[in-house]
């Protein structure tokens, strides 16, 4: 595989990883807090919400981005904006898909956090929200891992990818759409190539997130 | 004298289960206020209350003569001025200064100021040697030191301790004893409230003590009178080790 | 905290210079067209629209799909010009208002594909009815397999048609009996891969089916069937009603509706080829007349292609030719 034949592999890489990386941020900042809040606070209903958040975890990411199709759409509600078949429909699309996951991992690892730890923190003499925010922290390896899941989940999709950006050649096409069209073409060669790609793409991210993980002080 | 922390007839029940059964206890200011019994006496019940982690069921909690919900905001302003130290204590996943500073973060003090008072309690327990381990790779008796420093670093007017001796050798044990007594010297307003089922170290430090049996108190005595001549037989053949407990 | 100051700044850079290839793209218009996956998958496009795009410095946003999604999103009007092989559903998409000067501009061919051993004897059928007759003969009996596009795409259509000049409707051909009528719901790629894997018999539009053989994935697929004008795929030009969506940049949509009937652009379309042939032929009806009137030979062969002949008629056609 020579790059740059066809078009340019760094390109759709970059725009995986823009894409990719943006959905993880969006849906971490989203669903990181919201799971934090589920988890520690007591309320009625907190089972049910609990269950659907962990539901959406087989949400179909083709559903999702129908779900964005039509809300960007010129025909749709938002369709003015002009956000269809570029990469902010699709990061939109990947970022409903981390949400659940995010909340729902954070929801086990914050609750995971011992019963004494987060007495200690009440007895330092922590106020609610402090004290909420250092269980976070106890609880860091795991929010790395939400946010690893959520960046794996997103460089892998390409149903709703393809749907709401389109594979434009130069603006939307991603590794995945990328692997795709190689695919319909026959061309598997190429299109294992790519595959091998994304792979080491996602290995070097991975890596750099365990060594947060990993970090000793906080 | 005011009262430094109140049970006013407080109740908790988890369930069926009745930890506090009616309590009124008082606790006065400056003094070592000690709260003996068996296990499952409901001592660490009461601890809780006051720290005003859980509200009781019925009755009310008061800190200087203030009931005090611990729901509420006032709560959150008078935990910062109450230190609480468990038997067996857990570290938070940073390192043992960070451990020790994290009570000064949350109280807003100054970079600066927190640095120099984080170094002068890691000399004053010995833990300077393990300023940035990891807190959760400290031995029983580091522990326990860590978690008084972390608890006491803020200067709490009131100091709980839950039988933070149980775990420990002769040699920390005296040691945290000796912290102890510092403590309650360097300011005559600082009130110490002691969980023990350890009758000698309760007759060692206390001014006062009580006895819990049950969920309820069976007699509240200062030193002398406790050991020497209690009013309650159950008292009486607690302090002369015929209870098995 | 270094680390994490480190590895922020290699996250924003990361991110701002992906973001910088794809956001400040240097200005110019842009028109985006939806067509078919096998349009796409031809290189048709990759060869002829960097000529339009220079020209008019321009940027074409293909955006491939099946040929119902493509006409979907006309009608939401989220693309502003089609570039479809449907017919009757390009037809009704004009007559419901929502596409405007709908051309006919270039066509290429569907082919009967099937086993080497060709158990149904489509090799001999008059036409491609035939063809389809002998195998549904074949099929009901067990003798052989047939594998269905079953996606609304133009091929899919395509077979429907030919089915219903047999006399089957949609509904009687979708409940076909499945122990030989396979309803796939795939791409044509992915469709003759599983006819190499049975042995089955398809419908196949020949750019899809050369690619396969050149990448040597199909050895024991061959076209039975081909030439019957039956099996002609006609390709259209369909403007988006602007009227409607006025965010279309109409004037650029028309200018390449003119570029791709002129004679520039039906003369690069002719010079496409690919698998060593001519894949697609040009045949926008300016185009036609122009060269009949110039009288050249592509007019015969281009008028021939406008009324029903037999295959045997192109095969002798493309001998004058040689």
């Amino acid at each position: 595989m020579v790059l740059g034949i066809e078009y340019d592999v760094v390109q759709v890489t970059l725009l995986s990883l823009y894409v990719a990386g943006a959905a993880t941020i969006l849906g971490c900042l989203i669903g990181i807090p919201l799971g934090s809040l589920i988890g520690l606070k007591e309320f009625g209903g907190k089972g049910t919400l609990k269950t659907i958040t962990y539901t959406m975890y087989g949400f179909p990411p083709v559903v999702s981005g129908l779900f964005i199709y039509y809300l960007f759409s010129r025909s749709g509600p938002f369709g003015s904006l002009g956000v269809l078949f570029t990469p902010t429909a699709m990061i939109l699309a990947e970022t409903l898909l981390v949400i659940p996951l995010a909340a729902g991992i954070t929801i086990t690892e914050v609750s995971e956090v011992d019963r004494s730890i987060k007495d200690t923190i009440r007895a330092l003499g922590a106020s609610r929200r402090i004290s909420n925010l250092t269980v976070m922290r106890e609880a860091w390896v795991g929010l790395i891992m939400a946010a690893m899941i959520g960046f794996g989940r997103c460089i892998a999709e390409v149903g709703a990818a393809y749907m709401v950006g389109g594979n434009i050649q130069g603006e939307t096409r991603t590794l995945t759409t990328a692997i795709m069209l190689e695919t319909r073409m026959g061309k598997f060669d190429y299109a294992i190539g790519l595959g091998l790609v994304l792979i080491a793409v996602a290995l070097a991210v991975f890596f750099f997130m365990r060594l947060l993980q990993e970090k000793e002080h906080l | 004298m005011t009262a430094a922390v109140e049970l006013r007839n407080a109740t908790k029940r988890y369930g069926d289960v009745v930890a506090v059964n009616g309590v009124t206890l008082t606790v006065e200011k400056g003094e070592i206020f000690g709260i003996l019994g068996p296990s499952g006496a409901g001592k660490s019940t009461v601890l809780r209350l006051f720290d005003l982690l859980e509200a009781p069921t019925e009755g009310s909690v008061a800190i200087c003569g203030e009931e005090v919900s611990y729901l509420s905001k006032r709560a959150d302003d008078v935990r910062s001025r109450i230190g609480m130290i468990l038997q067996k204590p857990v570290a938070l996943n940073r390192s043992v200064a960070n451990n020790i500073a994290y009570s000064l973060q949350i109280r807003d003090w100054s970079e600066e100021d927190i640095k120099k008072r984080v170094d002068e309690e890691l000399k004053r327990y010995g833990l300077e040697g393990r300023r940035d381990k990891n807190a959760r790779t400290l031995s029983g008796g580091e522990m326990q030191r860590l978690s008084f420093a972390r608890s006491t670093v803020f200067g709490p007017e009131l100091l709980l301790l839950d039988e933070f001796s149980a775990n420990l050798d002769p040699k920390n044990v005296a040691l945290m004893e000796a912290q102890i007594s510092r403590y309650m010297k360097e300011d005559g307003s600082r009130t110490v409230v002691m969980v023990t089922h350890n009758i000698f170290q309760a007759r060692r430090m206390c001014d006062r003590i009580a006895l819990m049996w049950d969920g309820e108190i069976i007699e509240v005595a200062d030193r002398k009178k406790f050991f020497e001549d209690p009013d309650d037989p159950r008292t009486a053949a607690f302090v002369k080790g015929d209870i098995v407990y | 905290m270094a680390m994490i100051a480190i590895s922020i700044a290699v996250v924003a850079a990361v991110v701002i210079s992906a973001m910088a290839l794809v956001v400040f793209a240097p200005k110019m218009q842009y028109l985006r067209m939806a067509t078919t996956t096998s349009t796409q998958d031809s290189g048709l496009l990759d060869y002829i629209l960097p000529v339009f795009e220079n020209e008019t410095n321009s940027k074409v946003e293909v955006i491939a799909v099946g040929s119902g999604q493509a006409l979907e999103m006309g009608k939401r009007g989220d693309v502003d010009i089609l570039m479809v092989h449907s017919p009757a559903s390009e037809a009704q998409f004009v007559k419901d208002g929502y596409g405007t000067n709908r051309t006919q501009f270039m066509y290429n061919w569907f082919v009967i594909v099937g086993p080497d051993s060709d158990p149904a004897g489509t090799r001999y059928a008059k036409n491609s009815s035939d063809a389809f007759k002998r195998i549904l003969d074949n099929g009901t009996t067990g003798n052989v397999t047939f594998v269905s596009r079953a996606d609304n795409s133009g091929t899919h259509s395509k077979e429907l048609t030919i089915w219903s000049a047999l006399g089957y409707n949609k509904t009687q051909v979708a409940a076909f009996d499945s122990s030989w009528y396979k309803q796939a719901g795939q791409g044509m790629g992915s469709v003759l891969d599983m006819c190499e894997d049975m042995g089955a018999y398809t419908l196949s539009d020949d750019a899809t089916y050369y690619s396969r053989v050149e990448a040597g994935i199909i050895p024991s697929l061959n076209i039975t069937k081909a030439g019957d004008s039956a099996l002609k795929n006609q390709y259209s030009i369909i403007l988006v009603n602007s009227t409607i969506w006025t965010h279309i940049n109409a004037t650029l949509a028309e200018d390449f509706l003119a570029w791709i009937t002129s004679h520039d652009g039906q003369d690069l379309i002719k010079s496409y080829e690919r698998y060593g042939q001519q894949l697609f032929t040009p045949n926008a009806p300016a185009y036609i007349s122009a060269l009949s009137i110039a009288g050249c030979r592509g007019a015969v062969e281009a008028a021939v292609s406008a009324s029903t002949r037999s295959e045997e008629t192109i095969l002798r056609l493309s001998n004058i030719r040689g």
